[in-house]
């Protein structure tokens, strides 16, 4: 009740402060307001009431006219009317134009407060239910996107998978012919080069869609990850130090925050390394020239946090969501897979962690990853997990 | 020096592929047999001297491990590299506990694979000489024995 905020509105200056006198013993601050016009300029210049209570009878604009103009511009703010011992009606009328209640005149004070109370809790239950509903719809959206991801993520390996073997046969197939140019019966050959030359594209192009299925396909392995202890602080630096080159060609500084407070982890290093090397490549194809890369790395209660935050262009709005999806790319054909994010997504999925992100477009993206600091893989079995988690309590306490 | 052919057993049924790596095989000098199945893999090997099996794990039918363990029960000296999808990662290191020479992964590097074909042939060509001078010795006892 102490953060209620309240409006008074009457033409009886005495009335007003008296009331708003007692109020503030309550501890229930009031504003104050002489007429309706004076009330409808309180509304527009300042963050409106939760409660206002207002007179009916007032010269110039009436009670019940003000409630209407309220009802109509901050449907949040619920009145109170106060209404003469002689014109119960207008009471009625006003609950019927959205009055939460009336009370009669003189007032009983206690009534006012009990009333003033009773606005404000069916404020606080339609915000709660507001809230809800804010926290429902994302929640809805979130998994839409996950099977949108999982059934995505499935076509995609379903489609390497048998991508596989054609690209096998024209690997082959071009292979046995740059044999065959290479034998010396043809030697002489006429326009032998352009031959080479058209093999040579077509072995780099299987190349390139070998890559593609291998990203693909690769974190779909179930496993053959190896879990281990890992130092984060080590793994981050390590992988910084990886794509140092790329950073330098653009002038761009990459920091390390690193919270002194941070425990290793058990965990798997080697697709960690894939993950954090995915998000700071991003971050340095997103930061134009002179940008700065922050790497921060806290801990949260059981959790880890690690965030690759940059000074780059952003995402906007429409492409968060498709962000995570296979083959979404902004890069130009031929330079991105447009699989880093997804298959990013998909082994932070299986270690357990989850991934989120913030973006200002024009001021830059932070991309957050939250990991345990314990993860045990799914198929693993309840004996060699409790053994493994004596071994790494005692490397714990060493 | 001429090059003596490694007699490779090329098992996989997706045909075409196959087809074009043996041909690009037998254009480096290999003698290479196609089979399209494990039943014809055996048929074969029933029939012909091979030296090295390359099995794809993924067949209908008899699958590539059951064909490895046939291979190795039946001709135990003959040596197999395994094909396998990314999917089938697994199957193959059970394939190498099983007695697999190595495997590779799906499409193969050609020089990967002629780099293997020819460590798994060298292999077998030891433990056939050490086999053969085993028997040598086992002859001479006997026969001075007898003498």
């Amino acid at each position: 009740m102490e953060n209620i905020r309240i409006l008074l509105v009457d033409d009886e200056a005495d009335f007003r402060s008296a009331i708003a006198r007692r109020l503030s013993k309550r501890g229930i601050s009031a504003e104050q307001a002489g007429s309706a016009e004076e009330c409808l300029d309180f509304l527009k210049n300042s963050m409106p009431p939760d409660v206002i209570v207002s007179d009916v009878k007032m010269p110039g604009m009436n009670g019940l006219d003000l409630l209407r103009r309220i009802r109509q511009e901050y449907p949040n703010t619920e009145v109170i009317l106060l209404t003469g011992h002689a014109s119960p009606q207008d009471g009625v009328e006003g609950i019927k134009s959205g009055a939460f209640d009336y009370l009669t005149k003189p007032l009983e004070f206690e009534q006012l407060v009990s009333k003033i109370t009773q606005a404000y809790e069916k404020i606080q239950r339609r915000e709660e239910k507001k809230r809800e509903a804010v926290l429902r719809e994302k929640m809805e959206q979130q998994m839409i996107i996950t099977e949108r991801l999982a059934s995505l993520g499935t076509l995609a390996t379903g489609v390497a998978h048998e991508i596989n073997n054609p690209l096998a046969i024209i690997k082959e197939s071009a292979g046995w012919m740059q044999l065959i140019l290479k034998k010396e019966e043809l030697a002489q050959m006429p326009r032998k080069a352009d031959f080479e030359k058209a093999l040579g594209k077509i072995e780099s192009g299987v190349e390139r869609a070998r890559r593609i299925t291998h990203q693909l396909l690769g974190f779909v392995q179930k496993n053959d990850s190896v879990l281990s202890e890992v130092n984060l602080k080590q793994l981050l630096e390590e992988s910084a130090e990886l794509v140092k080159r790329e950073a330098a060609d653009k002038d761009i500084e990459i920091r390390h925050e690193f919270s002194p407070s941070v425990k290793n982890i058990w965990s798997d290093p080697y697709q960690l390394r894939q993950v954090f090397i995915n998000l700071i490549n991003n971050a340095i194809h997103a930061t134009p020239k002179q940008g700065k890369i922050t790497i921060k790395l806290e801990a949260a209660g059981k959790n880890v946090v690690i965030q690759v935050k940059d000074t780059g262009e952003g995402i906007p709005k429409e492409n968060m969501t498709r962000i995570f999806e296979p083959f979404f790319s902004t890069k130009s054909p031929g330079k991105g897979t447009g699989l880093g994010l997804f298959v990013t997504r998909g082994i932070i999925d299986k270690l357990g962690g989850k991934i989120e992100l913030e973006s200002q477009v024009g001021q830059g993206t932070v991309f957050s990853v939250t990991l345990p600091q314990y993860h045990e893989l799914e198929e693993e079995s309840e004996e060699s997990r409790q053994s493994r988690f004596k071994l790494f309590d005692t490397i714990l306490k060493k | 020096m001429v090059k003596i052919p490694m007699k490779i057993l090329l098992v996989d049924d997706e045909k075409d592929f196959v087809e074009m790596l043996s041909l690009r095989l037998g254009e480096t000098g290999e003698k290479v047999t196609p089979a399209y199945n494990g039943k014809e893999c055996i048929d074969i090997l029933e029939k012909n001297p091979v030296d090295v099996v390359i099995l794809d794990i993924k067949m209908p039918g008899m699958d590539g491990i059951e064909v490895l363990k046939e291979i190795k029960k039946r001709f135990p000296l003959v040596e197999v590299i395994m094909l396998t999808g990314h999917g089938t990662a697994e199957t193959a290191v059970q394939g190498m506990k099983l007695g697999a020479f190595d495997y590779l992964l799906k499409p193969a590097d050609f020089d990967d694979l002629r780099l293997k074909a020819e460590t798994a042939w060298k292999r077998k060509e030891e433990h056939e000489d050490r086999i053969r001078k085993a028997e040598a010795k086992l002859l001479m006892r006997k026969s001075g024995g007898i003498a």
